[in-house]
């Protein structure tokens, strides 16, 4: 019986490691391919590093082994980024950094879309303010209509509401 | 028509070389070979630049006679302007053709005598394998249709400001040839996605790369332009900005072009770098200063008629259209010269991927599906707060709970989840106007419900046509949010072995390797199973080209409208020398090519003529979503239809 139960326990003991190997293994292979991730393939497909397939790309089998040995030996993500960027330059980013002049790049299209918000807004006030000064002068001079303009009025209105 | 001819003869000429195996001439060698099948030595007369120049004076003399030969005996005041910006645009082409990139230089060596002697190769250099695809065949005429589709629009509108033509006219005169040259950009677009997909083998459809980049751009302001005439047409506004929009579009067709030519940008898809760019940069400067002098000396004439009534009008829904499209297209186009700059500036390249366009365009892609649903049940001048209630309860309600509920189901990616609640947002309220218009005309008629909605679609082939192509891309966008759920694996592949992705699990049957006509195949026989049952066979390969040296994969997808089984055979692993299977599962990718041809046949019904072009509501009185009018200015028992 305590037999047994050794046997039990050893076996537990060993599936426990198994499992964590396992598991420590997909967490490399996830963090390899995160990390992956954000550089590019140096091939010149300008594809990102861990969707470049192109047949018989030597490219990227090398960086994705180097990549996997720097996760191997449990490098910090910047550590790697580093090592990739001294080895390839800065192109080899898969997006630009969030500093210095690759700053600008993420910063220009909120500013097209706050420009163009900005612009678009003022186009809007601009035309509303001029809708209010011409009712104000309609309100100022004569109020009847004649029915030549009533006719005209309505033919208006009947191009701009149709669909 | 005499250009005309002569460039049918010359195009064709150029095909009959490569059927004629004329290893003589430089450009038949450089992209074909004997064992070439018929149908790419179609595809070879665009896969250089040379000829793909040949092909594009060839799409636009098709567009330029067509038009000069519908308006021969019409609109005295405009054509000649038009007439003239054409045959500058087709000049400039036909120069390249003739002067820079001739495809019609043949091999020679200089003789004894000082001559040259001409000389015939035995066989060519072949079609590069990545080309040797049907889509290949197909999608670069689409494309380039698109692009010299928009020549039209932009010769009248630079025509008309020119001639100070009055009116409307020149967008009504040209609506139809911007919808066609839409239409095939959009499928040309989609079908480059689709050739990507089945080719490139790394699972995805749209990589950012600066080529496909170049052909939104131009798709991004004709989208906008299509949707910003209308406030033209009904209201005499926004003048000034449809031109622009317009002659931006053809400088972006021209300026993808040039990115694809010169070597600017790097890119897989782009041509040899050559010196042709700076020929473009100049015709693009060119088309600058015309169009800036022509805008500056006639602006007067581009004065808005009207003004805007209502914040919460079809009016203002269509500047903000126009301002996410006209954003995301000036973010993608700084995305794909910001590796140009940054080395001028600091003279590293840095390069901006798929990561970063992702990040960017994403949030604007949503902000315009959510504009897709609003803005065409908006009312023109004004919306009233029962019409949207009337129009936007139900539509949001329901979007809502379809969205609690598919969170509920463990669908937790934001992104995901809130361009699925959109995309049920917007297919509800086309779903209700359908409806609605159709429930009017069944009463009248008696038809069934399906037959009556074909009816109303007929009457207002524009609107409703309109609304079948929002349909088709909230379908591409249920497909687009599938992609956060990309899986994939990757395993070394024993005979008898298997891999499991998802619900299908793989059995490698075979692999062998055996030569065809043009190609040797290496080639893997899998057998899918799913729940322990047989399902199909795939034969992912990989082919090797002996003429030019270079290989080509053959994924092989099994697809449904859950989910792609993508396996592709990555090669012999070096270590074991077994075959190597990269499988994907991309769950909805199917919705994005069915989108696409929603797209292209709404676009096809809103090009069709009306079926009547007045209709009386006299028996029913039924609310229209964006109708609000007084009762004392409504056309009181007859609302006009098909007006265009």
């Amino acid at each position: 019986m305590t037999k047994m139960r050794r046997r039990k326990t050893l076996l537990f003991c060993i599936a426990s490691v198994c499992t964590l190997a396992l598991s420590v293994s997909v967490t490399a292979q996830d963090r390899a391919k995160q990390i992956g991730g954000k550089f590019m393939c140096m091939c010149s497909c300008n594809q990102v590093l861990t969707q470049c397939n192109h047949v018989g790309c030597t490219t990227s089998t090398a960086m994705l082994k180097e990549l996997d040995q720097a996760v191997a030996r449990g490098d910090s993500e910047d550590v790697i980024t580093q090592a990739f960027v001294q080895e390839f330059g800065t192109k080899v980013y898969a997006e630009p950094p969030k500093s210095g002049l690759s700053l600008v790049a993420w910063v220009l299209p909120s500013v097209y879309l706050v420009g163009g918000t900005l612009l678009v807004v003022f186009i809007i006030s601009r035309w509303r303010s001029r809708i209010h000064l011409e009712t104000a002068a309609a309100s100022g001079g004569h109020s009847g209509i004649s029915a030549e303009e009533l006719e005209r009025a309505r033919r208006r209105v009947a191009r701009e509401t149709e669909d | 028509m005499a250009t005309c001819g002569l460039i049918f003869i010359a195009t064709f000429s150029l095909v009959y070389l490569f059927f004629s195996d004329s290893y003589w001439v430089s450009y038949v060698v450089a992209h074909s070979n004997r064992d070439l099948s018929t149908f790419y030595k179609i595809a070879a007369l665009w896969s250089g630049q040379e000829g793909s120049l040949l092909f594009w004076s060839f799409l636009l003399a098709i567009y330029v006679f067509s038009a000069l030969f519908v308006y021969r005996n019409k609109n005295g005041e405009l054509m000649p302007y038009v007439g003239v910006v054409l045959a500058g645009v087709q000049i400039f082409f036909l120069t390249l053709n003739n002067f820079v990139a001739s495809p019609f230089k043949v091999l020679a060596t200089p003789g004894a005598n000082g001559a040259l002697e001409i000389f015939t190769r035995a066989d060519g250099n072949g079609l590069t394998p990545l080309l040797q695809y049907p889509e290949m065949v197909i999608h670069p005429p689409n494309l380039y249709s698109g692009y010299t589709g928009f020549t039209i629009p932009f010769a009248f509108a630079l025509g008309a400001l020119l001639a100070r033509y009055p009116g409307e006219k020149w967008i009504h005169l040209t609506r139809k040839w911007t919808m066609i040259a839409w239409c095939f950009q959009t499928a040309g677009v989609l079908l480059g996605a689709h050739w990507a997909y089945a080719v490139l083998g790394w699972g995805g459809y749209w990589g950012w790369d600066p080529v496909e980049n170049a052909s939104l751009l131009p798709w991004l302001t004709g989208t906008a332009f299509l949707h910003s005439v209308m406030m033209q047409e009904k209201r005499g506004m926004m003048k000034v900005w449809n031109v622009w929009l317009v002659f931006l579009t053809f400088m972006l067709c021209i300026l993808g072009t040039t990115l694809t030519r010169s070597g600017i940008v790097s890119s897989v898809h782009a041509f040899a770098q050559s010196s042709i760019g700076n020929w473009f940069v100049g015709f693009l400067a060119l088309i600058l200063v015309v169009c800036f002098v022509a805008y500056v000396k006639n602006r007067d004439y581009l004065k808005s008629e009207n003004q805007l009534d209502s914040i919460v009008s079809r009016e203002s829904s269509f500047l903000f259209n126009n301002l996410i499209l006209l954003v995301s297209c000036v973010a993608v186009l700084s995305g794909t010269l910001f590796p140009v700059f940054s080395e001028w500036l600091s003279g590293s390249r840095i390069s901006v991927g798929a990561p970063f366009f992702n990040k960017v365009n994403i949030p604007l892609g949503l902000i315009l599906l959510f504009l897709t649903g609003v803005g065409p049940l908006l009312a023109w001048r004004k919306t009233s707060v029962d019409s949207l209630k009337r129009n936007f309860s139900w539509p949001s309600l329901f979007s809502l709970a379809v969205g609690a509920v598919v969170f509920a189901l463990g669908l937790h990616e934001f992104y995901s989840l809130l361009c699925l609640i959109l995309c049920v947002f917007v297919a509800t309220t086309i779903v209700m106007e359908f409806y609605r218009g159709a429930r009017v005309v069944r009463a009248r008629s008696g038809a069934s419900f399906a037959a009556s909605a074909v009816d109303l679609t007929l009457r207002n082939t524009r609107r409703y046509g309109g609304y079948i192509v929002h349909m088709g891309m909230v379908l591409i966008f249920v497909g687009l949010a599938g992609a956060a759920f990309n899986k994939d694996v990757q395993k070394d592949m024993q005979i008898g072995s298997t891999l499991q992705i998802g619900r299908y699990n793989l059995l490698l049957q075979s692999f062998d390797s055996k030569p065809e006509r043009n190609y040797t195949s290496e080639r893997m026989v899998v057998e899918v199973m799913q729940n322990n049952k047989p399902l199909m066979m795939l034969y992912p390969e990989r082919r090797f080209f002996q003429t030019n040296q270079e290989s080509g994969t053959m994924v092989a997808i099994y697809s449904t409208l859950r989910d792609d089984l993508y396996v592709v055979y990555a090669g012999q692993s070096p270590e074991t020398q077994t075959p190597v299977i990269h499988a994907y599962l991309n769950p909805l990718v199917k919705w994005i090519w069915l989108g696409g041809a929603i797209v292209v046949m709404g676009t096809i019904v809103t090009l069709l003529p009306n079926r009547r072009s007045v209709l009386a509501f006299a028996a029913v009185q039924e609310p229209s979503a964006a109708r609000p009018m007084s009762p004392s200015l409504a056309p009181s028992a007859t609302l006009r239809e098909g007006h265009d």
